[in-house]
């Protein structure tokens, strides 16, 4: 049977998507952060250089938000976005994919992360309401991860107190 | 009211109006809204030519002969061969460079990439099975972001899986692969945000009524909405109007296929590309670069030198380009009984009375071909007269004019002292907003005076008055068998 009729519609419809690609633009609206962008941000060293604009969209876009996480979590060799089981005080071990992460209180307090070896993460990201950290997990040690949380270091203080809260995103990438 | 209501949707599926499955919302021209603003995020977030837009938007809706998947396999290739040449480590190593805008032109991806063992002089090479040019690189890179980012993003995670597979080996096989999977990946995606069936069902009909023929007059075009009509398709005027537009575009390539031999060979597949290129062309490389139903919806707001009306008139009378310099008869078809059409749908939509369907049924409203031939004049008139204004507000040295050409200018001048339309008070604020639409401007004015001068051909050939009581007498007749009874019941 002849595809001609097929081709045709095929052809139509990428005239009108050709013809009305300027509508998809909503002037007045302000930028949203381009894939490439976000994918920049997501990638990004901690306590390096970051684009503020890509921030913010973060923070006061949901939509943006959404999609760096959707980024985020695909590059990520582990994601939870909420604690596997909540309860009602402080959390303090986890389960995020194959890792365990457990917080040790002690001064300083310890984040310890245990997994499978052959493919440890090298960073972590916490999400708790709109406020972000990113750490470099350093080598692990037999088998294991160890981080002081120590209070004098502010990100290492912070992602140590939104880990304890059941409502804390984490990434391991 | 049910009877009402499933007469609306039938109007509305042979209309080619299809409904999202997600949300319901009505899909109009073959895709839904999501397809665009996938497109549309890779376009402008890349600055895609026109060109590799057109090439782009055809791959996406499967536009491509003589295998619609060929696009993907030189992809899967031409990551294949990325992989190789930037000892890429897993599927996020390729992700960072398929989304990277730094690699949108051939020039870019040449700088970055050749010299490598995994390029010659022409592009890049995966060892004797497969090869492309800079310039397609580039365009593969942007047919990667659209696969890994279409539905807005819903399909990323598993993607990047497959680019993790392809990184593990990025052999021939390993393309080969990945080829299949982007293509029940994109075929899927066809399926949910692209509803082409209706589409395929009307061309099929078309192709059926010009049994052979490639040509077609303002009468087969009619003739056939008639039939169309009777069957209780009932499309629209000016839907027919526009597939016809599109098989004007892409007649060429009707019954190309079956001339071809089973093995296809590449230069085949070159000679398609031209072909389907050759069918967007007016879209792709039209300066300014943009459609004038596009340059009429996004015209800005300043000075008024075209009121709402005018918009609408005009985006009325150029909605069928290029049929508005070529058909000027269907253009004024359409014009006036596509909008008594519109206007009769839009009353079963919202559940008008059966009288009130039966009175606009008979065209009593139908504006004449005469009046729409001196509104088209009225406009063109109007045009010519803002791009006088325009030139005045732009030249302000005219020591070296002629004196005629002075002396036009001062005309405008004083001509543009005596335009009473809101914001025309303030000199600066007019500069500026003639400024901002001058491209357009021109545009319009050229396009308005190519329709009054094909008007003035077609009312020499063809006495508008009687043509016009003609076509009445054959719409109002089709509108009344289809829509009066069925509203009455």
């Amino acid at each position: 049977m002849s595809d001609d009729a097929r081709l045709l519609a095929e052809l139509h419809a990428a005239r009108a998507l050709m013809r009305t690609q300027h509508a998809a633009l909503r002037p007045g609206q302000p930028a949203r952060p381009s894939h490439a962008a976000l994918w920049a941000h997501a990638n990004r060293e901690p306590g390096g250089p970051v684009d503020l604009a890509v921030v913010r969209a973060i923070h006061s876009d949901p939509e943006a938000a959404r999609r760096y996480r959707t980024l985020l979590g695909a590059q990520a060799l582990a994601h939870a976005p909420l604690a596997a089981a909540a309860s009602d005080g402080a959390l303090m071990r986890r389960r995020v994919g194959p890792f365990e992460l457990e917080i040790l209180e002690g001064a300083p307090p310890l984040l310890i992360l245990r997994g499978p070896v052959e493919r440890m993460p090298r960073l972590i990201e916490a999400w708790l309401g709109d406020e972000t950290v990113r750490l470099d997990l350093g080598t692990p040690v037999d088998g294991a991860i160890l981080l002081a949380l120590d209070p004098a270091v502010a990100e290492a203080d912070r992602i140590g107190h939104m880990l304890r809260d059941p409502a804390c995103a984490v990434f391991l990438l | 009211m049910a009877g009402l209501g499933i007469t609306i949707r039938r109007i509305e599926e042979s209309q080619g109006v299809a409904r999202s499955p997600g949300t319901g919302r009505r899909m109009t021209g073959g895709y839904d809204e999501r397809c665009a603003a996938d497109l549309a995020a890779v376009c402008d977030g890349r600055d895609l030519s026109r060109e590799d837009r057109a090439w782009l938007t055809r791959v996406v809706t499967g536009a491509v002969r003589p295998n619609r998947d060929k696009p993907l396999w030189d992809l899967a290739h031409a990551l294949a061969t990325l992989a190789r040449a930037t000892d890429a480590r897993n599927g996020r190593d390729l992700v960072t460079l398929a989304l990277d805008p730094g690699l949108a032109t051939a020039r870019a991806v040449e700088a970055r990439f050749s010299g490598g063992a995994a390029a010659d002089a022409r592009g890049p090479v995966l060892g004797e099975a497969w090869r492309t040019s800079w310039a397609g690189l580039a365009r593969l890179l942007a047919l990667a972001e659209f696969v890994l980012t279409a539905e807005d993003l819903a399909q990323f995670a598993a993607v990047t899986g497959w680019l993790d597979d392809l990184a593990a080996a990025p052999d021939a096989e390993g393309a080969a692969f990945l080829a299949k999977r982007l293509a029940r990946h994109l075929s899927a995606y066809r399926n949910v945000h692209l509803p082409l069936a209706p589409l395929e069902r009307r061309f099929r009909a078309i192709l059926g009524f010009l049994a052979g023929r490639k040509a077609f007059t303002d009468d087969d075009i009619l003739a056939f909405w008639r039939t169309e009509m009777e069957v209780g398709e009932r499309p629209g005027f000016r839907t027919v109007a526009e597939h016809f537009v599109t098989f004007e575009a892409g007649a060429h390539l009707v019954g190309g296929l079956e001339g071809l031999s089973a093995p296809v060979s590449l230069d085949a597949h070159a000679g398609w590309e031209e072909r389907l290129d050759a069918a967007l062309g007016d879209l792709a490389t039209s300066e300014p670069a943009e459609t004038l139903a596009a340059l009429l919806a996004d015209w800005p707001d300043g000075p008024k030198i075209l009121t709402g009306a005018e918009r609408e008139d005009l985006t009325d009378f150029l909605r069928l380009e290029p049929f508005h310099r070529t058909r000027p008869l269907t253009t004024l078809r359409a014009a006036s009984f596509g909008r008594v059409q519109s206007g009769l749908a839009n009353r079963l939509r919202r559940g008008g009375g059966g009288g009130e369907v039966a009175e606009r049924a008979t065209c009593a409203e139908a504006e004449s071909y005469a009046a729409l031939q001196e509104r088209a004049g009225a406009l063109a008139a109007h045009l010519a007269r803002m791009l006088r204004i325009a030139a005045a507000l732009r030249i302000a040295e005219r020591d070296g004019l002629t004196p005629e050409a002075r002396a036009a200018l001062e005309a405008a001048e004083a001509d543009l002292r005596r335009v009473r339309r809101s914001g025309f008070e303030d000199r600066p604020t007019v500069a500026a907003g003639f400024a901002a639409v001058e491209a357009a401007l021109l545009r319009l004015a050229e396009e308005a005076d190519r329709l009054k001068r094909a008007l003035a051909t077609l009312a020499r050939q063809r006495p508008l008055d009687a043509t016009f009581s003609a076509d009445r007498s054959v719409f109002a007749a089709a509108f009344t068998a289809a829509y009066a009874g069925e509203a009455a019941a």
